[in-house]
């Protein structure tokens, strides 16, 4: 079973990218589930019609004020069937403000695994989608628990994309040194200036230790689809931006690279790569 | 020099189990001093046995005395527990509440449940006050957690007007802050002393305490805070708000024949009662002196022989000087588990003019008094059963237990302040000495 995880700033497109990728594989016969980790319980929208499915966390919580506990709980309570037969789940969390949202994402997962989620429905690949940046343990967890095995980093051109990916990298080198777990490499979603974003993140990859797998391209399909809340490849499959996830998920597939990321320690390092990408563009006459 | 002995085991913040447990402790056994109190633990369970354990420190009475717990759990961690104590501070209207205090621990401190904001928002609600006190563990170990009870109790019960002043008044501070396992008997001795010199306790900060009490804080004219180990941050709080002044703040609290003679004459000083302090002092040595003629104790068994402290700086500041001038003893190592700033600078003090110059380890945990305890190889210790235990290996054939924790239940509150005080000190060491003496396993090794 492929595990991957998909990190990155918050509103780069995880959850596109995320939803697409899990059409995409289906769409090869590969039986996938989807999780979402974020409080904001909305990976899994587009393929579910841009309806909001109810979390663990919320039917976990619905149990207790009965008097029960998670042994209530069935793979039917959580797990629902997507657009195409994608596995849908959202781990939910608390109201912002309040609470510990990591310590609900661990406890989601842990009960998708004590229901032997992905062995019940024969998974072949499970997708995380998991909140911005690593903003405390909790959200290491899926890492620190060995649920997820490869770790993509989404990146833009913009530079606080980076910026945020460093920071996950640094996460992904303090928790991958004890098992199999590596940063797998990093993904493009552009913003538009895709030549300056492949160059810009080949390098970057480069400078953590892993390469770039593929970049997006920016389209206003894309954009379209997810106001509709659909899937690109359900609603436009012959499209160009289709195909772009399509190729993105063969190339996860074929990728079998995993690292322990050589993070870029200073930020003054981080900024000196971004303007020497950016200085370059500048001289060619072109402005990202 | 004293000061280059000195070592600081731990930063001021950590918790020295088993020494010293958590904030929260400290926090609830200060509020638990108060009488008819309730004790509401926004806590999981577990953190709620330390309310128990402070229930038991504080002798609170059962049957007046109420403790609650929000019972906190993963779901409360996960979506923030504000919900379930808003819900048990209501459902608290339905018992005989005079007062609630709220207490935290870690947990929802953590997760960012704002108790201030529930308490204000329900107070309009309840018709009991309630007090927030933001005692997580992880903001420190039980003598941080009485600092900040009390901070919270002047802050929320103390009206900010002090209104007049009663003459010859004085307002106890952090009795319970004093590992002397009679710590009762200590306040005791106090208010027995004050009474004889005229004056009149206005408020106990905090044990027995009636909630009106806290009215007439302002009211004293000096404060005594009879720890030193916690308390002193509320007797800056009481002076610098109601000009309440501290008294005897320099001298090590009355344990043995110097300080006790010391600590009353300023007492009586303040008091205008230096007569009856005079007399006390006649009378105390007298009998002190005349007991130990008729037991036999004349001469100190224990003289000139290296011994180290292992206690907390309420009992192991004074103690120092009785047992380097009045018992003749050798002291190598004094151990403190806390580190307030004022015990340390009496306990230079201290050492400079006993002239002595033991190893001076503070905020000591466990493993720092054990190592410390290594290095020094006293002949015996003054400390409790914990370094009983922790001196087996390292062939130190005595270990007077005077301090918590003791295996040793007692139903009378007796202390070490004061005369008789003096005279249990005593009694204790010469029961421990005879102990040892009398093993049949362990071979006595000491020199005498
Ligand atoms: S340290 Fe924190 S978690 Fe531990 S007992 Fe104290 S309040 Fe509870």
């Amino acid at each position: 079973m492929r595990q991957i995880a998909i990190y990155g700033k918050g509103g780069i497109g995880k959850s596109t990218v995320a939803s697409n990728l899990s059409m995409a594989f289906r769409e090869r016969g590969l039986e996938v589930m989807q999780v979402g980790c974020d409080p904001k319980r909305d990976s899994t929208r587009t393929l579910t019609g841009g309806r909001m499915i109810p979390t663990v966390l919320e039917t976990l919580r619905d149990q207790l004020r009965l008097g029960r506990d998670q042994s209530a709980i069935s793979l039917e309570d959580i797990v629902f069937a997507g657009e195409g037969g994608v596995r849908c789940v959202e781990s939910g969390g608390p109201e912002p403000g309040v609470g510990c949202a990591g310590r609900g994402v661990l406890t989601a997962l842990q009960i998708l695994k004590d229901l032997k989620a992905f062995d019940t429905y024969g998974t072949d690949v499970v997708i995380y989608d998991i909140l911005g940046d690593v903003v405390c343990g909790g959200f290491a967890q899926p890492i620190r628990e060995g649920f997820a095995r490869e770790i993509y980093l989404l990146c833009s051109g913009a530079f606080m994309s980076l910026y945020a990916a460093n920071n996950i990298a640094k996460g992904v080198r303090r928790l991958s040194r004890r098992g199999e777990t590596g940063l797998a490499g990093v993904i493009g979603n552009s913003g538009g200036q895709e030549e300056f974003e492949r160059d810009l993140l080949s390098q970057f990859a480069q400078a953590i230790g892993t390469s770039l797998i593929d970049v997006i391209p920016f389209s206003p399909v894309i954009r379209a689809c997810e106001v509709k809340g659909r899937t690109v490849l359900q609603h436009s499959p012959n499209s160009p931006e289709a195909d772009a996830f399509r190729h993105l998920a063969e190339m996860l597939l074929a990728n079998q690279s995993r690292v322990i990321p050589t993070p870029v320690e200073e930020v003054e390092d981080l900024e000196r790569l971004y303007r020497s990408r950016l200085d370059l563009y500048a001289a060619a006459g072109e402005s990202p | 020099m004293a000061t280059e002995r000195v070592t600081n085991a731990a930063a001021a913040a950590r918790c020295h189990d088993p020494y010293l447990r958590c904030a929260l402790y400290g926090a609830a056994q200060t509020a638990l001093g108060v009488r008819g109190c309730c004790v509401l633990s926004h806590s999981p369970q577990g953190c709620f046995q330390l309310v128990d354990a402070a229930f038991g420190w504080q002798d609170a009475d059962y049957t007046e005395t109420l403790t609650l717990c929000t019972k906190l759990c993963e779901d409360e961690i996960v979506h923030g527990g504000e919900g379930v104590l808003a819900r048990t501070i209501l459902e608290a209207r339905e018992l005989d509440v005079r007062l609630m205090f709220v207490v935290t621990a870690c947990g929802p401190e953590i997760v960012g449940d704002d108790i201030m904001a529930v308490c204000q928002d329900l107070q309009p609600e309840v018709e009991f006050p309630l007090v927030p006190i933001l005692c997580a563990g992880f903001r420190g170990d039980q003598n941080r957690g009485i600092e900040i009870a009390l901070e919270a109790m002047l802050e929320h019960l103390v009206p900010e007007e002090g209104g007049f002043r009663v003459p010859r008044s004085v307002c106890l501070v952090a009795p319970h802050a004093n590992s002397n396992p009679t710590w009762m008997g200590d306040l005791a001795w106090v208010r027995e002393v004050l009474a004889a010199m005229g004056a009149t306790v206005v408020a106990t900060l905090a044990h027995d305490t009636a909630p009106e009490d806290f009215e007439k804080v302002p009211m004293a004219e000096g404060c005594l805070v009879l720890s030193h180990d916690a308390g002193q941050g509320a007797a800056d709080l009481l002076a610098e708000r109601y000009g309440v002044e501290q008294w005897c703040r320099d001298l090590p609290l009355p344990i043995g024949f110097s300080n006790t003679a010391s600590w009353l004459r300023e007492l009586g000083r303040r008091l205008g009662a230096e007569a009856v302090a005079e007399g006390m002092i006649a009378r105390g040595e007298a009998t002190v002196v005349e007991r130990c003629r008729r037991k036999g104790l004349e001469q100190s068994p224990l003289h000139r022989t290296p011994a180290a402290i292992v206690a907390d700086a309420t009992v192991g500041v004074p103690l120092l000087r009785f047992l380097a001038e009045d018992l003749e003893v050798v002291p190598t190592l004094v151990c403190l588990r806390s580190g307030q700033a004022d015990a340390q600078a009496m306990l230079e003090r201290e050492i400079a003019s006993l002239g002595v110059s033991p190893t001076v380890i503070r905020d000591a945990d466990v493993y720092a008094a054990k190592k410390a305890l290594g290095e020094a190889r006293p002949e015996m210790v003054f400390g409790s059963n914990v370094e009983r235990h922790a001196v087996e290996e390292l062939g130190i054939p005595f270990v007077f237990r005077i301090v918590n924790p003791l295996s040793r239940f007692r139903m009378v509150d007796r202390a070490y302040f004061g005369y008789e005080g003096m005279l249990n000190l005593i009694e204790v060491m010469r029961n421990d000495w005879l102990d040892r003496y009398r093993s049949r396993h362990r071979r006595y090794r000491a020199r005498w």
